[in-house]
């Protein structure tokens, strides 16, 4: 893009090309009133305010700045009296029918209209109007909107389409009867995810949460990283006396340009819930009571070392949080570690997925999952497989569209289901496979795209391994593409064509998805995908990244930092003597030789076969959210001690010994990882509430009552410890966290400059000045070759059963995500059931209709939920969302496809 | 100069032992009526509907120089703004008189009520209770 130089008020103004008026003056620091434009939607130039004078080839006009683009030798004056007369009498007619009800409208004092007025320094207007008075409209526990206030400047209207893809507003009626409203006035039926409170300019759009509490001005606004999904997007967190208030977003903050979901932007009312824990509760004679931190630190620590010294110390299991810091989980596993002597520890997300981490790891290695999140919209192609964006990573989905407008992106949705993604894409291919049969659709994309002679055969030869046997083994397996396509159900000049726009030069990302990751085959899909990112990759001429999308926020990190059995930090592997060397000797203690990596047991069969006495669960709420929830619930009970850690009493804690109050993201500093790999740094935004303290904190307390104090005064001197020893965090520190974050995935391609034998380079023998940015520039680095590898496991094959017909298929929400948003009242009010989705032929022959209370029963049990008769669900299968707790789905399921059967009841 | 010192001193001594003229105001017999600008405690006032007129848009503890008011807004069953708690620490109120001046509803005045001593720290917050013009009984 060329740089185009001109002058704004006097001043030598330098811009790309393209920029209109206004940005290359806000870019410069001089303002230019306007409310209509926004910067990530499109240009409407609806508010009149903008207007400047343009001298250009020796003619002057009058210009609106947002609709004009820049151009050599431009001359722009913003401050001409005929400008100053233009623009303030344009306000003075937008002032003549609005309210002027600052002192009840929450927006006063960030309002953009009221700034302007103050800026013209205009006084009561010439004009005697009527003042509109419709009502508030308030048909939603999140948003409410008020026609009088409206400007009719259309941002809102944008932001639903553009960037939610929803569409749900819009203008009605014509001429001064303009409103913006739903269609046929229903209530607003949405994502709700507050875009249009974002950019609304006046008070129309209000967020219900606030609810008048406080006022723009008393705000104290903190920028952190959002506790819910793995996306990790920067939310500004407002308070008032130790108080959330509302959460706002930046737009020129983090990786998600200001855009958040509903659960980012509403979902924060847990952290001053009433139901938060506030105290240390110890269970005396069977109730869980208030008692001191010392009391119960004294209590915890007599127990653990009892139960360590009379069955050794793998009689302790510990259980990391998705949802605690990096810090803490690497608190959590040296504590278990080096104090308990233990290696029975593991997080939820390694459990459900226990391939994921190796995989995930040899992609980073091969350079097929070296894209951070926020590139996607960047994208010329986009394979989701397996992913529901919508419902699991609504910001990715606005990056997607972001794509989708900016670069005509392309995109290919394969899943199971029927899933929603509203986009305006030219070019949409669905893919909607048959159950468990997602590896043949990808080696069939692999065959077509090697058959079809869509890459270059000889490339991939010479720049991969064991490319031949690879290829003849998969030819061999191959059933031939009508076969196939009748097995998946999807056609095939489906398939072909997906081969091909995969194949298409071009940047192509992979969103691999939970049904993929989730699913019994998990193994053989993702190392399907792996195959296909890298014959695309060695024999085409553009990149195709995977992205693997996680559950939480911080998923990735707590898989980084090792709470899981069978690597150290960093992905070390423990059964390498080396590598505990290494750890030993950082850490200066002996770890147990006693790696029990042996047997496939995981923490909770372990303990229900009564060889784990004692569970430490930090932030984690297995018992719905294990899988296998009746299984985690028999381990929990069948425990003689349970320690558990958390900000609320989740139905885990209610089994506890004793509960320890654990502070939320909101009250703690330290850093996320999210699921493109980048480490983002938090905020505290408010001191602890109760007696509650971080969760490093606690670990800290505990090791120093078992007599291995650990010292630390601060979550950043454990993030010192984290780079120094944990290779992959290599050389992060505070202050290069501060605006982008760091991405762990460059620090690894950084570090092995040398392409020496081993993977991550330990840190003693990388002596360099800083620590390299985000970049894309691995160039210098060459990946390791690619191995193919055949895969000789089969896939699970899904069973069917008489009695119980239906494959229970689970996932995400939208709108709800464990504890956290289920002590959220507005988000409980607005989404308070859960369903059971239902494909509406199915319906028809149980006889089931929308809204009909449903019995699910699996050979585990049984759960009663609200009928939806979708045609998002494939006959056969019935979904319900994991992700409501009050509902545990989990209790039915079990580790392969679950078979239920359902039936109507009262 | 001894004899206009004498002078003097006996006029003071004549209107020191005079019964029947008492120059100081005998104040809690006998009460100061204020100007009618004095600017005393302050009242919260309501509407003709018995309505409180504050709406807790927080400009008067924004513009007060002493910082001592507080309030926090909610909203009502009807869904309008109000002032769920309003205090003002009568200790650090310096009767500037900035909240009336600045108040955009005439929701709050500062009265004439100068008696505001009192034994006990804490009476000197006034909450709404204490400010707020009592409802008047319906006729």
């Amino acid at each position: 893009m060329s740089d185009i130089n001109l002058k704004i008020d006097g001043k030598n103004v330098t811009a790309t090309k393209g920029t209109n008026i206004f940005m290359a003056a806000k870019n410069n620091g001089i303002y230019i009133p306007g409310l209509c434009y926004h910067p990530k939607l499109t240009q409407y130039g609806g508010c009149r305010l903008c207007m400047v004078e343009v001298t250009e080839r020796g003619r002057t006009r009058h210009r609106f700045s947002c609709a004009q683009p820049v151009s050599e030798g431009m001359s722009v004056k913003t401050k001409t009296s005929e400008v100053d007369k233009y623009t303030k009498s344009v306000v003075e007619y937008l002032l003549a029918h609005h309210p002027l009800d600052c002192p009840t409208c929450d927006k006063s004092g960030e309002c953009g209209l009221q700034d302007i007025t103050h800026d013209l320094k205009l006084s009561a207007g010439r004009f005697k109007t009527v003042r509109l008075d419709a009502p508030m409209k308030r048909d939603n526990p999140l948003l409410e909107y008020n026609t009088n206030r409206c400007i009719l400047c259309g941002r809102c209207v944008k932001v639903c389409k553009e960037v939610e893809g929803v569409g749900a507003i819009d203008y009605q009626n014509r001429g001064i009867k303009t409103v913006i409203g739903t269609a046929f006035d229903k209530p607003l039926d949405c994502t709700f995810c507050g875009g249009c409170v974002s950019v609304c300019p006046t008070g129309s759009w209000q967020d219900r949460t606030l609810k008048f509490r406080a006022r723009p001005w008393e705000l104290k606004k903190t920028s952190t990283i959002c506790t819910y999904c793995a996306v990790g997007c920067t939310v500004v967190v407002n308070t008032k006396k130790n108080e959330v208030m509302r959460i706002t977003s930046d737009d020129d903050l983090g990786i998600n340009e200001g855009n958040l979901c509903v659960k980012g932007k509403f979902g924060h009312e847990f952290i001053n819930s009433s139901r938060r824990v506030k105290t240390p509760l110890m269970r005396k004679s069977g109730v869980l009571r208030p008692v001191t931190w010392e009391e119960a630190l004294n209590h915890v620590s007599k127990r653990f070392t009892e139960i360590a010294s009379e069955h050794g110390g793998k009689a302790i299991g510990g259980i990391g949080s998705e949802k605690c810091t990096n810090e803490d989980n690497y608190l959590f596993q040296k504590f278990c570690r080096t104090v308990l002597g233990t290696n029975n520890i593991d997080n939820i997300s390694n459990i459900k997925s226990p391939s994921l981490n190796r995989l995930v790891n040899e992609s980073v290695e091969y350079e097929i999952a070296a894209a951070s999140v926020e590139e996607i919209e960047k994208a010329d192609t986009l394979f989701f497989v397996g992913a529901d964006v919508a419902e699991a990573h609504p910001v990715i989905g606005s990056m997607t569209r972001k794509a989708i407008l900016a670069n005509n992106a392309k995109l290919i949705v394969a899943n199971a289901r029927n899933i929603e993604f509203n986009n305006s894409a030219k070019k949409e291919i669905r893919m909607q496979y048959s159950i468990g049969t997602q590896t043949q659709l990808i080696n069939t994309l692999s065959i077509l795209i090697l058959n079809g002679e869509l890459v270059n055969y000889k490339k991939v030869e010479t720049s991969t391994e064991n490319f031949k046997e690879w290829y003849s083994s998969l030819k061999k397996s191959d059933m031939g593409i009508r076969k196939v396509s009748t097995l998946t159900n999807v056609s095939e000049e489906v398939i072909k064509s997906a081969a091909e726009l995969l194949a298409k030069p071009g940047k192509c990302y992979i969103i691999c998805g939970k049904d993929i990751e989730e699913d019994p085959s998990a193994e053989n899909a993702i190392r399907a995908l792996m195959d296909l990112c890298a014959l695309i990759n060695a024999g085409g001429s553009d990149k195709v990244s995977l992205v693997f999308s996680r559950a939480n926020n911080n998923s990735q990190g707590v898989n980084d930092m090792g709470v899981v059995p069978d690597f150290l930090p960093g992905y070390l592997d423990i059964n390498d003597p080396a590598n505990r060397k290494k750890f030993e000797d950082s850490w200066r203690v002996t770890l147990s030789d006693d790696v029990s990596m042996e047997d496939s047991d995981n923490v909770f069969d372990l303990a229900s076969k009564g060889k784990i006495k004692a569970l430490y669960v930090m932030g984690e709420n297995p018992i719905v959210s294990y899988q296998n929830g009746k299984k985690a619930k028999a381990a929990f009970k069948k425990a003689d001690f349970v320690v558990v850690q958390d900000s609320f009493l989740t139905e885990t804690a209610q089994l506890a010994d004793v509960v320890f109050p654990a502070s939320t993201y909101a009250e703690k500093e330290g850093t996320f990882t999210n699921m493109g790999m980048t480490v983002q740094g938090l905020n505290k935004v408010i001191e602890p509430v109760g007696e509650s303290r971080p969760d490093w904190q606690i670990v800290c307390e505990l090791a120093k009552k078992m007599g291995h104090p650990f010292y630390y005064i601060s979550p950043k001197s454990i993030k010192d410890e984290i780079g120094k020893c944990v290779s992959i965090y290599e050389g992060i520190k505070n202050n290069n966290l501060k605006k982008d974050g760091s991405r762990w995935v460059a620090s690894v391609y950084d570090g092995n400059l040398e392409r020496d034998g081993f993977r991550w380079v330990s840190y003693d023998n990388l002596e360099r000045d800083g620590f390299r940015w985000v970049s894309s520039e691995y160039d210098k680095y060459e990946p390791l070759k690619y191995i193919f590898e055949i895969s000789k496991k089969r896939s699970p094959v899904i069973k069917k059963n008489r009695d119980y017909p239906f494959i229970l298929l689970t996932g995400y929400s939208l709108r709800h995500q464990g504890t956290y948003s289920r002590n959220s009242s507005s988000l409980v009010s607005l989404a308070s059931e859960c369903f059971i989705e239902i494909n509406a032929n199915n319906a028809r022959r149980t006889k089931i209709a929308d809204g009909d209370m449903v019995k699910i029963e699996s050979a585990q049990g049984k759960l009663k939920l609200k009928a939806k008769v979708t045609s998002r669900v494939p006959e056969g299968a019935v979904f319900v969302s994991e992700d409501y707790e009050w509902a545990p789905i989990n209790d039915l399921r079990v580790n392969e496809y679950t078979n239920v059967r359902i039936s109507k009841t009262r | 100069m001894i004899r206009p010192l004498i002078q003097g001193l006996a006029l003071t001594l004549k209107h020191f032992l005079n019964p029947f003229k008492v120059v100081t105001m005998q104040y809690p017999d006998e009460k100061w009526t204020p100007y009618p600008r004095f600017r005393g405690l302050h009242e919260l006032q309501r509407d003709e509907n018995g309505k409180e007129k504050c709406v807790a848009c927080g400009l008067c503890s924004t513009v007060c120089p002493a910082e001592c008011i507080e309030l926090e807004g909610d909203e009502n069953k009807k869904g309008e703004r109000f002032a769920k708690t309003y205090e003002i620490n009568m200790l650090r109120c310096i009767f500037c008189g900035y909240c009336e001046e600045v108040c955009p509803e005439e929701a709050i005045f500062l009265r004439q009520d100068y008696e505001l001593a009192s034994e006990n720290i804490k009476d000197h917050i006034y909450n709404k209770n204490k400010i707020l013009v009592p409802l008047k009984k319906k006729k």
